[in-house]
């Protein structure tokens, strides 16, 4: 446990490396009548009102930057709902890095994702909570470890 | 869905959600493809420390939506706010109860405002996510559906 936690101290510097407010860009696509239908079927909710919840903005986002040297499984998300995509607008999502902390030794980063339609109705602001780990260690090797999986 | 304005200490109505392998890998493909990994692929959850697969947070995040959803219709959808943490694995098979029940009635632009202690719960009781959420009080209206419902003029 020791040689794992050091190698994560050695491997910070992938974590220093990403400022506060880093821009992590844009993205858009179509919010389909059929991604909504395939959402609320997988999910059994059939009035299921965010199919975005699935699209993982923040993530999505993150990853076209810094999927080549961090991960950042899920701790949490804060996430606040406005207006629900309609079928066949378009959205455009915006993020950034909107904080960093360590807790309890290890590094997290908050990324925040802001999505909009084609409109520019405002759909929903949702924020990360990932466990920042370096590329090439495992990334759920603590959560393993706590509950023996 | 409760039609009466929710007081501190009122328990929202909820129900069971089993997650199965099959959604588990669908909810990875749904709006957005993430390809095989520690949620849908065993080898992927291996190479990630695990020794199955688990549940992705924001599948138990759809989870606790929906109860929201279902106990506060438009209120929850245009303006719900929600912070939770994912505390326990969820795997295949499991059976999820999200829960919320009211702490405090606040006041937001001029209206009532809900707070809620929320969370899911394992089949053996074991909360597998906590956090808090908020929305206005409680209406019947579902409006996101009937819009979709509308024919195009």
């Amino acid at each position: 446990m020791e040689q794992e936690a050091d190698v994560q101290i050695e491997k910070r510097e992938v974590w220093d490396s990403i400022p506060v407010g880093d821009d992590l860009g844009t993205m858009d696509y179509v919010m389909t009548e059929q991604m909504i239908a395939d959402y609320r079927r997988v999910v059994g909710n059939p009035r299921a009102a965010y199919p975005t919840v699935a699209a993982r903005h923040p993530a999505n986002l993150f990853y076209r930057k810094y999927a080549k040297i961090m991960r950042v499984p899920n701790a949490g998300h804060d996430s606040q709902f406005f207006n629900p995509p309609i079928a066949g607008k378009r959205i455009f999502v915006s993020a950034r890095v909107a904080d960093k902390y360590i807790r309890r030794g290890r590094p997290y980063l908050v990324v925040e994702a802001t999505a909009k339609d084609e409109d520019g109705r405002l759909i929903e602001i949702s924020r990360l909570i990932g466990m920042a780990r370096p590329v090439g260690l495992p990334a759920h090797a603590d959560l393993a470890r706590k509950w023996g999986q | 869905m409760s039609m009466r304005p929710l007081q501190v200490g009122d328990r929202l109505i909820s129900f069971q959600h089993k997650i199965t392998r099959d959604q588990m890998i669908e909810f990875e493909y749904v709006v957005w493809n993430r390809g095989k990994n520690s949620h849908s692929d065993i080898e992927a959850a291996k190479a990630d420390g695990l020794t199955q697969t688990i549940a992705s947070g924001q599948n138990q995040m759809a989870v606790v939506h929906q109860l929201l959803e279902q106990n506060f219709g438009d209120a929850w959808v245009y303006g719900g706010k929600i912070s939770l943490r994912y505390i326990r694995p969820v795997h295949e098979g499991d059976v999820l109860t999200p829960n919320g029940v009211v702490t405090e009635i606040t006041e937001a632009d001029g209206k009532p405002r809900v707070m809620l202690e929320v969370w899911c719960e394992n089949q053996n009781g074991d909360k597998t996510s906590a956090g808090t959420a908020s929305a206005g009080q409680p209406v019947a209206a579902i409006s996101w559906i009937e819009k979709e419902a509308r024919p195009v003029a």
